[in-house]
């Protein structure tokens, strides 16, 4: 392409001018990937802790329906907040009683706002940005402006999304899922409907793809050509392997869920039939529809991204881990290059698996076995990788940091997540626990003590390279115990009761079923002594199990409060850290100053190395960082080679 | 490398001719679609055909696919693949055993 | 501080980087406009109606692919200039296929016009009539006595509102009301909440949590709206979307329609479609009817004997039972479809207004309208789906020009400092824009062609 030119200049782009920019272009419209990389976190972590709010909310009306929310007539009465807060919420909670739509509108923005607002920002934007870019030994992204964009967007679908509780009709009430038919025809009749929590979700959705496909463009983009001198492929940190995947996952996958949005907005605004079949009638009456259309398509749709998006919200969970793990035994990440290639594979079969969210939509023999076989095919790849990171404790002297604490609880948690989906793989067994607390709760262990679990360590671990402190490790212990704690007694419990049939969207628990929530077995005789040990009498029944989880829902929220304080005091109060690479760490996202300066590295990096060397035989400290070529003195630059990071400034 | 100046003023004639190519081929789309086959599904067939054969063009020609770097290739191979999944399954999985009904 | 490769190649990948972003970019937009076309297929091989074939305007989209392919070639022309630095014809070509742009979607805005002014009624037994809604179509309510609206205490997603839903529709009085206690109020916002925080407390009193509050208006009043913007009514009642009751009198619910097609395929016996009712067409349009089927159904038998079975054929059945009216009366008639290029050009007449004295004009009764619609995506999934993916294409048109407009009219700078910046910059722009005819090179005919 360029050898061509008559005037082939090197590399640079001319024409710009170097002015500094003010605080707005610092740090508001900054094109810097690290404080993209933050902006996408913070805003992440709250998000994560909206839609942890709304599942409190929710978990009372299951456990104690009908009961006034404690507190919530208190927040009503707030100066500025009551207001907001009734407008938002209090407004469909008359008397402070969750009803119905409310708690429809809370199940539904609660899962959106978790899995496209909370873990996906958080997750693969915030840490791939601040993260990728020094790993691979780059001075930026390679479309800066774009990645500016990709968070304006983000942040526009994250206004839109909160602001349809405000509009007259409050948000969406269809669960995250949004399945059509009945997400096509509820509520229609309003008068404006643009003004419509639905339709502004929807529009909300289009923005939070478009700026995914910015982001995952920048990504690849980079990671492809913008490795330092001597990053190979097998050089590359597996951080950045499994952020390359995801990104992958990101770009191919959501389009189709674009256009599941798009058709379903042109059901509801203009009155299409896309996703309404023939003769469709709602309270007796004919519907004025042409019908023709499927609800099939949409669920295809729909999974079709929706399958590929669990692993995009699992894979930055085991590329933190991937390096939380070595740098906290002092020991090579076990399996490398099968971890690379499992994650290729997983990738890959992840989209080619979706229908086994639809085993119950009527297909044939045939193609429920090609989905049974890939569902379970797919296992294998993680599997792997799970084995990997387990492996890689084994002969370590592991520290047990905040950050290796919640590692070392995913790997179970994880597990566990991943064990209880198997079954699910198999048709016969699905249609039992379709759409039951099962299958909330084995998703739950994958992304809530499993991923979330993952980011808090890659925020205990990076923390020091953002800010140069480290944070409290008290605090950490005293967030990471609860957190474990609460979990578990969220998630545990809906095994048993989705075994014994509750279906996942009852709003007062159970309550109005009898025959399925009456039932009493070891498990609920166990949690009603229990209970009764504190003087609290809890039915002995699968109900019973709400309050159990109830509590465990509250121990979660108060344990993340130490996080909280954390996050913010150690900012300022937190212990200095004395080195730039304070865990003693191999990849070169630790050769930087710190807080890295606008252009990263103030020495080209030039890597020679693969990305876990640690405790090498022969050399006296126990890591051996990728850029060295002795302990302590970094590579040359080879002659000759065009400057693929220049020194700074 | 196929993009220097020698051989772009020599694929400068080349884009004029798909051009004509292209257009010939858009007449000949339209007048199939009046010619009445044995089944309108042939009529589909013959007229995704001519269409693939249209967009082949434009992409190996007009998108230099027919010169680009493995890399790319790469990307593109795999979106087909999805791409092809997104076609067939959703259809495969409508009916068991298939019939097209609606052609 | 300077991002490496925005200019010149990595010497590994052999890629600058804007080219791999494209490439990535379009593999997204495959997969975008894949889920399209699969929705497509998935709607078409479900279809249980008459999937339809020539009808939209073929002339409009083949001038448009004509124009689409010329715009690629000089794109790709532009980039080749500039790569040779032969910047005004450079210029010439990128003015070139932003114009082609600019017609393309002047062309679109005429197609998509003609459809929104015409309409598909379909009636009980399945005929459609295809035609022009002169007056609109509205139901028309009067001598309204009293009205009732209900509220909820409870909050819900739709709330009693006359104000938004009620009032609206009034065709004739004043929204003057006497209330139950007997005071006179002019119905408004303030008003309403009024009586309807009256309502409740004395509701909650009676341990309800809703209530229904009765206005009799001061003098009769008339309403009148398009059927799918309320909820219902019968000869006395009329039910507005937010669930208020007039009670009255029904005066007129039927539909005048200027007639252009009647198309009796979904009809099992076409010669006793209901359009045949005396009220209707009549028989003198049933016979031209049953001349132009007989005609085609044996022109079809000559032509292929029995080696074709005449249910199957798409074309004849159209051919057959679809006809097109050019003329107010049948005697009058230039002949019908009988002319084999006519009927094979017949898109119901979307020609515009010119027509409309050409064809009969029928009143039909609400009774026996089953679904109406104009040409939108309500009409059918054919009609949803054609205009999702020529929107959205349409979309992707607007917003190539617009960025190659950019490095036409605004990149002057990098135009004289550093060409091959631009040159690369083009490149990309061009690859989006031959994606975007690639796109059109299958829309063409599965929409327009088969
Ligand atoms: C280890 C292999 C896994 C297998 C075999 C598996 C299998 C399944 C199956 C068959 C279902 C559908 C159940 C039903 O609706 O009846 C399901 C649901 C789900 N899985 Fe998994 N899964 C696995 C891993 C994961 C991972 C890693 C995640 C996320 C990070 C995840 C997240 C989910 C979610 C979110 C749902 C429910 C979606 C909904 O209906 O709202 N799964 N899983
Ligand atoms: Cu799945």
């Amino acid at each position: 392409m360029s050898a061509t030119t008559h005037d082939s200049k090197q590399g640079a782009d001319h024409g710009h001018d170097h002015h500094e920019p003010g605080f707005i272009g610092k740090y508001v419209f900054s094109t810097d990937h690290k404080i993209i990389g933050v902006q996408y976190a913070v805003s992440g972590l709250l998000f994560l802790l909206l839609g942890f709010f709304l599942m409190l909310l929710m978990r009372w009306s299951i456990a104690f329906p009908g009961q006034e929310v404690p507190g919530l007539a208190f927040v009503e009465k707030l100066p500025l907040l009551g207001p907001i807060f009734h407008e938002m919420i209090g407004r469909w909670a008359p008397g402070g009683v969750v009803n119905g739509e409310l708690y429809n509108m809370l199940g539904a923005m609660h899962g959106t706002i978790m899995v496209f607002l909370g873990i996906v920002p958080l997750g693969f934007a915030g840490f791939v940005n601040f993260v990728m870019p020094l790993q691979i030994g780059t001075i930026d992204m390679a479309f800066p402006r774009l990645n500016m964009w990709s968070y304006w967007l983000f942040l526009v679908s994250g206004i839109m999304m909160l602001a349809s509780f405000f509009v007259g009709t409050g948000s969406v009430q269809t669960g995250w899922t949004m399945y059509s038919p009945l997400a096509s025809t509820t509520t229609l009749a309003v008068t404006n409907i643009w003004m419509h929590g639905h339709t502004w979700w929807l529009l909300a959705m289009v923005f939070n793809i478009s700026a995914s496909l910015l982001g995952s463009v920048n990504v690849i983009t980079t990671v492809i050509n913008l490795r330092a001198k001597g990053m190979s492929w097998m050089r590359m940190p597996f951080f950045c392997w499994a952020m390359f995947v995801t990104s992958f996952l990101l770009l191919l996958a959501f389009p189709p869920l674009e256009v599941a949005a798009l058709l379903q907005l042109v059901d509801r605004v203009f009155g299409a039939s896309f996703f309404l079949p023939t003769g469709l009638m709602e309270g007796g009456q004919h519907l004025d529809i042409a019908g023709g259309g499927s609800p099939l398509l949409y669920q295809h749709l729909f999974w079709f991204l929706a399958h590929p998006e669990v692993y995009v919200l699992i894979l930055p969970a085991f590329a933190i881990l991937a390096e939380v793990i070595p740098a906290n035994t002092r020991r090579p990440l076990w399996g490398y290059k099968s971890m690379v290639y499992a994650t290729l594979t997983l990738g890959f079969l992840s989209f080619l698996v979706w229908a086994h969210h639809m085993y119950l939509t009527g297909m044939g023999t045939m193609m429920s076995t090609y989905f049974q076989i890939t569902t379970v095919l797919i296992s294998v790849p993680s599997v792997i990788l799970l084995t990997g990171l387990m492996i890689s404790l084994w002969g370590g002297s592991i520290r047990f940091t905040p950050q290796m604490l919640f590692a070392s609880a995913f790997l179970p948690m994880f597990g566990i997540g991943g064990l209880t989906g198997l079954p699910l793989a198999f048709t016969f067994i699905d249609l039992a626990l379709h759409d039951t607390y099962y299958v909330i709760g084995h998703f739950h262990y994958v992304v809530a003590p499993g991923t979330i679990f993952a980011l808090f360590a890659g925020v205990y671990h990076w923390y020091p390279k953002i800010t140069g402190r480290y944070m409290s490790d008290k605090l950490g212990k005293l967030h990471f115990w609860p957190s474990l704690l609460g979990m578990n007694l969220v998630f545990a419990p809906m095994f048993i009761q989705g075994m014994g049939g509750f279906h996942r969207r009852w709003y007062d628990g159970g309550k109005y079923f009898e025959q399925t929530s009456g039932v009493s077995n070891f498990w609920t005789e166990l949690n009603s002594s229990i209970f009764g040990l504190f003087g609290m009498e809890v039915p002995n029944n699968l109900l019973g199990l709400n309050v159990l989880m109830s509590v465990g829902a509250f121990i979660l929220a108060l344990g993340q409060v130490p996080f909280i304080l954390n996050v913010f005091l150690s900012i300022k109060g937190g212990r200095k850290t004395n080195s730039d690479n304070p865990w003693h760490c191999t990849t070169l996202d630790w050769a930087t100053p710190t807080p890295p300066p606008h252009g990263n590295f103030d020495f080209e990096p030039v890597v020679v190395r693969g990305p876990y060397e640690y405790s090498v035989p022969g050399i006296d400290q126990d890591y051996f960082p990728q850029w060295e070529i002795e302990p302590g003195k970094a590579a040359p630059v080879p002659a000759g080679a065009p400057a693929s990071a220049p020194a700074h400034h | 490398m196929a993009d220097s100046p020698e051989e772009i003023q020599k694929s400068i004639r080349k884009y004029l001719w798909i051009g004509a190519l292209l257009i010939l081929f858009t007449i000949i789309t339209v007048a199939l679609s009046y010619v009445e086959l044995p089944t309108h599904s042939l009529n589909i067939l013959v007229g995704m055909i001519v269409a693939t054969f249209k967009a082949a063009l434009v992409a190996l020609i007009f998108m230099h696919l027919n010169h680009e770097r493995p890399l790319i290739y790469k990307v593109l191979a795999f979106t087909t693949v999805f791409a092809l999944a997104l076609f067939m399954l959703f259809i495969f999985t409508s009916g068991d055993p298939l019939v097209f009904e609606g052609f | 501080m300077d991002i490496p490769y925005t200019v010149s190649a990595r010497p590994d990948t052999g890629l600058y980087n804007a080219k791999i972003g494209i490439w990535l970019f379009l593999a997204s937009e495959v997969m975008l406009f894949g889920g399209l076309f699969s929705s497509y297929i998935f709607l078409r091989v479900g279809a249980d109606y008459h999937w339809p074939v020539h009808e939209l305007n073929v002339t409009l989209g083949f001038i448009n692919t004509l124009v689409l392919i010329a715009s690629s070639v000089t794109v790709v022309m532009a980039w080749a200039s500039l790569k040779l630095r032969r910047i005004g014809q450079f210029k010439l070509y990128m003015l070139i296929t932003v114009l082609c742009a600019g017609v393309f979607m002047v062309n679109k805005t005429f197609e998509y016009k003609a459809k929104f002014e015409h309409y598909a009624v379909k009636l009980t037994d399945g005929t459609y009539l295809t035609g022009h809604l002169p007056e609109g179509y509205e139901i028309k309510f009067g001598e309204v006595g009293d009205l009732t609206l209900t509220v909820q205490a409870r909050t819900s997603a739709i709330d009693a509102d006359p104000v938004d839903y009620v009032l609206p529709f009034l065709a004739g009085g004043e929204a003057r009301f006497k209330t139950e206690d007997g005071s006179e109020i002019e119905l408004n916002e303030t008003t309403f909440a009024d009586l309807r925080e009256k309502a409740l407390a004395k509701a909650a009193t009676e341990g309800k949590n809703n209530a229904a509050i009765k206005l009799v208006p001061t003098s009769p009043l008339a309403f009148k709206a398009k059927p799918g913007k309320i909820l219902g009514y019968n000869a006395t009642t009329m039910t507005f979307r937010d669930g208020s009751i007039a009670t009255g009198k029904l005066t007129d619910d039927s539909m005048v329609l200027e007639v252009d097609g009647v198309d009796t395929r979904s009809v099992p016996d076409a010669e006793k479609s209901l359009a045949w009712n005396a009220g209707y067409l009549g028989d003198a349009w049933k016979k031209a009817f049953v001349e132009n089927r007989d005609h085609h159904l044996k022109a079809f038998e000559e032509k292929y004997g029995d080696r074709r079975d005449p249910k199957k054929s798409a074309t004849l059945q159209k051919e057959a039972f679809f006809m097109h009216l050019h003329s107010a009366t049948p005697e009058a008639g230039h002949g019908d479809d009988h002319g084999e290029k006519k009927a094979a050009a017949g898109a119901p007449a979307e020609h515009g207004d010119a027509h409309h004295a050409h064809h009969p004009v029928v009143k039909i009764d609400k009774k026996d309208i089953a679904f109406y619609s104009n040409f939108t995506p309500k009409l059918n999934t054919y009609y949803a789906i054609y205009f999702t993916l020529t929107g959205l294409h349409g979309l992707h048109v607007v917003a190539g020009a617009l960025v190659l407009a950019y490095f036409l009219f605004m990149d002057g700078r990098r135009l004289r400092e550093n060409p091959e910046h631009l040159a690369n910059r083009v490149e990309v722009g061009g690859l989006f824009w031959h994606f975007v005819d690639l796109v059109w090179i299958f829309l063409f005919p599965l929409l327009y062609l088969l």
